[in-house]
Order: structure tokens, then sequence, then C-alpha cells
């Protein structure tokens, strides 16, 4: 029975077996040997060594302009955005009427495509008839051109990044009607304020959906794509060019796809770096309740 | 949280209708361009309340603009790769949760370990290889890698039949029932909740994945709604793009969406508690 057992084994999981050979092994063996070759898909590939990564990391400028961007828009829209949806999942959790309601509402942006919010923000942060100027102006405030201006550029991606805030507000939420009732009851007694109970309860026995946010939050960022793709292309003057959006660029606009292997390599390094410095820092400030650790 | 207080219940409502106010109104100017006439759409001058109502903006992007076949791309592509995803990762599930066999421990970790590899590192290699399989201008490059399990999907799966009772399958095994037999009638059934959450994340990613369709669809003819609505903003020569019709594209585009998430929430609930709150991407 168990050798038959095997064999069952191999059948069950072969449609994920051949996956993986064939659509990601094969393809990460294919695309290192790329990344040391020169290629423009017509002619065959010519061996050229290092030369792309000493060309990515010592003589292009745009790629480091777009790591600089990337890392940027990851370190402000990421916090930016964790302490806003904790802020919101806090109001959200109160016992009060219509509370579904704001729930749904909130949660709505996160599921749209981000097709159909990159099309919408083009309008929202048009110079003078967009929304966001036009709400600006009601205060007397003149917005910047935002998309035309680099110095405004970035800080409206990230804007339109927060507009999906709820889609980690849902997982807070959750994590917030798990803690026991009791530890706020006991802490009542103790005499704590909303605000103590709050920084001694609720964020402590959250950080390990905080953590969790923050992880796909950072790697989803490091990957942005579409946003930058349509509504700046990058511009103006690559104050918006990221690491993504220019790999797409090398290969399939300039046919460079050995360069463009090279780029995708140093995006898996930089991507993997700061997953394990996040997982190692998170020793220090995640909070497992005894014995769900090793879950 | 105990019963809030009426100090406390008035901050919140003021601080809840605000937020709301700020998130909503996206939206409402989403559905204004969209019934804005194309006068205005020209001259650019687009109001919170639209100044008149072009109704018949919904009947000139079906007849003018192709939407019915971006639609019915976009339909065809996300039922064929909501079978494949839900289907290929049961199966693959079943194997990794149930079934001892020399290696499996090793490749459960191989497949866990995929999951750390982003997509643009295997993107180049899989478009020359659907390029040399003359795939380019089909679905087949959207569609057929969803056949070959999903490592987020197994994992998902996997975590809900390991908390089915094992004494259900030896019963079974007894009564002279196979691992084929195992699978379709007692273990898979058991599983609809979490398939109907894969499901629901693969009809959102797939509904509005832009960057495959990017890559491997040029025809206009083979285009989804996510790119075809794109490419109605590229028109040339410096002249204004119909953003009203452009608006209803991603109405269309934006509300499956919504309708998915009220209708199928519950299950994706439920799979969060299952993942151990690793569900929702």
């Amino acid at each position: 029975m168990r050798k038959k057992d095997g064999k069952w084994f191999y059948i069950f999981i072969s449609p994920w077996l051949i996956g993986f050979l064939g659509l990601t092994l094969g393809p990460i063996l294919f695309s290192i040997y790329m990344s040391f070759t020169n290629w423009d898909l017509f002619q065959s590939p010519e061996f050229i060594g290092i030369d792309n990564y000493k060309t990515l990391l010592t003589d292009d400028p745009i790629f480091w302009k777009s790591v600089g961007n990337t890392f940027f828009y990851a370190l402000i829209s990421i916090p930016l955005g964790m302490s806003i949806s904790l802020w919101i999942a806090y109001y959200l959790n109160k016992k009060i009427k219509g509370i579904t309601f704001f729930r749904i509402l909130f949660y709505l942006p996160s599921v749209v495509p981000v097709v159909a919010s990159s099309l919408l923000f083009i309008h929202l942060l048009a110079p003078t008839e967009g929304l966001i100027n036009q709400a600006l102006a009601i205060f007397g405030i003149q917005g910047p051109a935002w998309l035309l201006d680099p110095n405004w550029v970035k800080p409206a991606l990230i804007l339109m990044s927060l507009w999906g805030v709820g889609g980690g507000v849902v997982l807070l939420l959750a994590g917030m009607k798990g803690i026991p009732q009791e530890l706020y009851e006991a802490a009542a007694i103790d005499g704590a304020k909303s605000t103590q109970s709050f920084f001694h309860i609720t964020f402590p026995m959250l950080t390990p959906v905080i953590f969790f946010n923050l992880v796909t939050g950072m790697i989803g960022a490091l990957q942005t794509f579409a946003q930058v793709f349509i509504v700046t292309a990058g511009g103006p003057d690559n104050a918006s060019q990221m690491v993504v959006p220019y790999l797409f660029q090398n290969a399939f606009q300039f046919y460079k796809m050995g360069y463009a292997s090279a780029i995708a390599w140093v995006l898996f390094i930089i991507i993997m770096a700061l997953t394990l410095v996040v997982f190692r820092s998170s020793a220090l400030w995640v909070h497992y309740e005894e014995g769900k650790a090793n879950e | 949280m105990s019963n809030p207080s009426t100090v406390e219940k008035t901050i919140s409502y003021i601080f809840l209708i605000l937020v709301g106010v700020l998130l909503a109104s996206p939206f409402l100017y989403m559905i204004s361009i969209a019934l804005a006439s194309d006068a205005t759409t020209v001259k650019s001058a687009f109001t919170f309340v639209p100044m008149e109502f072009q109704w018949s903006n919904f009947y000139t992007i079906f007849t003018n603009n192709n939407l019915g076949t971006y639609l019915k791309n976009s339909v065809i592509i996300t039922v064929f790769t909501i079978i494949g995803s839900v289907l290929s990762a049961s199966i693959v599930s079943y194997g990794f949760a149930r079934i001892k066999a020399k290696g499996s421990r090793f490749l459960f970790i191989v497949l866990l370990s995929t999951m750390m590899i982003p997509g643009e590192v295997t993107m180049v290699p899989q478009f020359i290889i659907f390029r040399h399989l003359d795939w380019i201008n089909t679905f087949y490059p959207l569609i057929v890698p969803s056949f070959f399990a999903g490592a987020f999907n197994v994992f998902l799966i996997r975590q809900f039949v390991m908390s089915i009772p094992k004494s259900l399958d030896e019963a079974a095994m007894i009564d002279g029932m196979g691992h084929p037999g195992m699978y379709w009638k007692i273990i898979m059934p058991l599983t609809y909740p979490i398939l109907a959450a894969i499901a629901i994340f693969s009809f959102s990613y797939n509904w509005g994945n832009f960057m495959g369709p990017l890559i491997y669809i040029n025809d206009p003819e083979k285009m989804p709604l996510a790119l075809g609505v794109q490419l109605l903003t590229t028109v040339g020569g410096g002249q204004m793009p119909p953003w009203n019709l452009v608006m209803i594209a991603s109405l269309f585009l934006t509300i499956p969406m919504v309708l998915v998430y009220l209708f199928g929430q519950r299950y994706v609930y439920e799979a969060n508690i299952s993942g151990g709150s690793s569900g929702i991407k």
C-alpha cells in the first residue's frame, strides 16, 4: 500500500510539478543565463558575462533613479497607509448603528481594479479641473500640478495608494475582534483610559496582523507597475519611474531581454534582503500569544 | 468593546462620515464623468455633478468602441482561469495533505519557497516560451498557467484539508476506497468554502489583470476589458480621449468586482481564518 501511495502522490501533485518545472524552475534557470547575455530576441543571444550587471549598477542613472523612487514610494506609502488603516479600524470596531455600512464603504475602493483607479486618478489629480485641486481651492489652497510636477508626482501616486487602504483595515478589524474582552475589562478595573488600553492591549495584540500587512505591503510596493505605466509613464523626467516599469520597458519596448533579466534579478535580491530584514526584526516587536507562535 | 458613550459616538460618527466622504467621492466622480457630454469631454470641464446627463454614452461605447468584445474576452479568460486555478490547486493540495510519500516534505518546502520569487523573474523567459509556441495574441498565455496550481492556493487548501479528521479517510480506506474516490467524494466536497474563496481570489486577479494582457495581446479584438479601456485613452495626434466613455468602461471593470465582494465576502473571511490570516492579497 505504501508503494502505491507514492505513485498516487505524484499523480495528484503532477499539475503543480509540471508547472514548477516548465513555468518556474526552467524559466528561472533560463533567466539567469539570459542575464549574462546580450539578446534582442531576433539575433541569437551573445554571452557577455557580467556586463549587464556592471552597466546596471555603475552606468545607468535611470535605473538608480527608479530604485530611489520605488524606495521613496514604499517608505512613505506603507507607514502612512498602515497608520491610517489602524486609525480607521479603531473607529470601525465601535458598536454603533450603521457600522456595517461604513465597513463596506471603506473596503470598496480596494476592490477597484488598478487600471480603473489609475484612469480615475488621472482626472482627480488634474491641475485645475481635478477634484482634488477643486477641493483644495475651497480652502484657498492652490494645489500643485501633481502629475506634471517632478516634486509632486510621487506624492500623487502615494495619495492614490491611500484610497485602497481598506484592504488592510479588514484584517486589522478581524484581529481586533479576536482580542479577548476580559483584557479590556481587567485594564478598566485597573483604571486604564481608552488611549492607554489601545497602546497596551490593542496595538501589541495586533502586531502579528501589522507584520503581515507590512510584509505584503512592502513586496507589493516594490513591484508597483500599472499605476506608473498608466498614470505617469514614469514621467515627468523619470521622476516617477520605478523598477518594474523600467524592467518592462527594457524587455518589451527596447527588446533588451538580457538587460531586463538582470534587472529582474537585482529586484529579486532587493525584495529578498528587505523581507529577511523585516522577518528578523519581527522578534523585537511582533507579539505572539503563547503556543500560537508555531502555528 | 463595551457600549460607547454619547460623546464617543458623536466623535466616531464625525470621523467615519468625513473619511467616508473622502473615500466615496472618487466613485461619484467616476459616475459623473461617465455621464458627461462629449462637449464637456473635449473642453475637459468636468464638474462634480454633471452639467447634463448623457445616457447615450452607454449606447455609444457598445456600438463604436468594442466594449462588448472586451467584455466577452474578459469573461472567457476569467471563467477558464477560475476553473483552472480551483481545480488544479484542489487536486494538488489533496496530494500534499493526505498522501505520505518519499520526497513529499521536500517538495512541499519547494512549493512554499516558490511563493517568494517575484513574478518579474519568470516573466521574460515565459514570454519567450509562449512566443516559441506561437501563443502571442491568443488567450493561452493568460489561461494555461492557471491550470498548473498556484503555490499560494495549494497552501491555503492544504491548511484547510489538514483540519479534516483523518478518521474519515481511514474508514473509507477500509471500505476499499482509493485515493481518487476519496478525493472526489469525501475531501473535495468538504473544501467547497475554501474553493469558493480561491475562485474569488482568482476572479479578482484575472478580471483586473493588466500586465499579462499588455505583454501578450496586441490585437484589439482579443483584448480583455482591463487592457481595452486603457487603449481607449491612447488616441493619437493630441486629440482628447473620450473620457466619458473611458469612465463607463472603468465602471464595467469595477462593478463586477464590487458585486463579487458583496456576495463572496463570507468565503474570503473563512479563507482568512483557515489560512491564519494569510488570505487577502
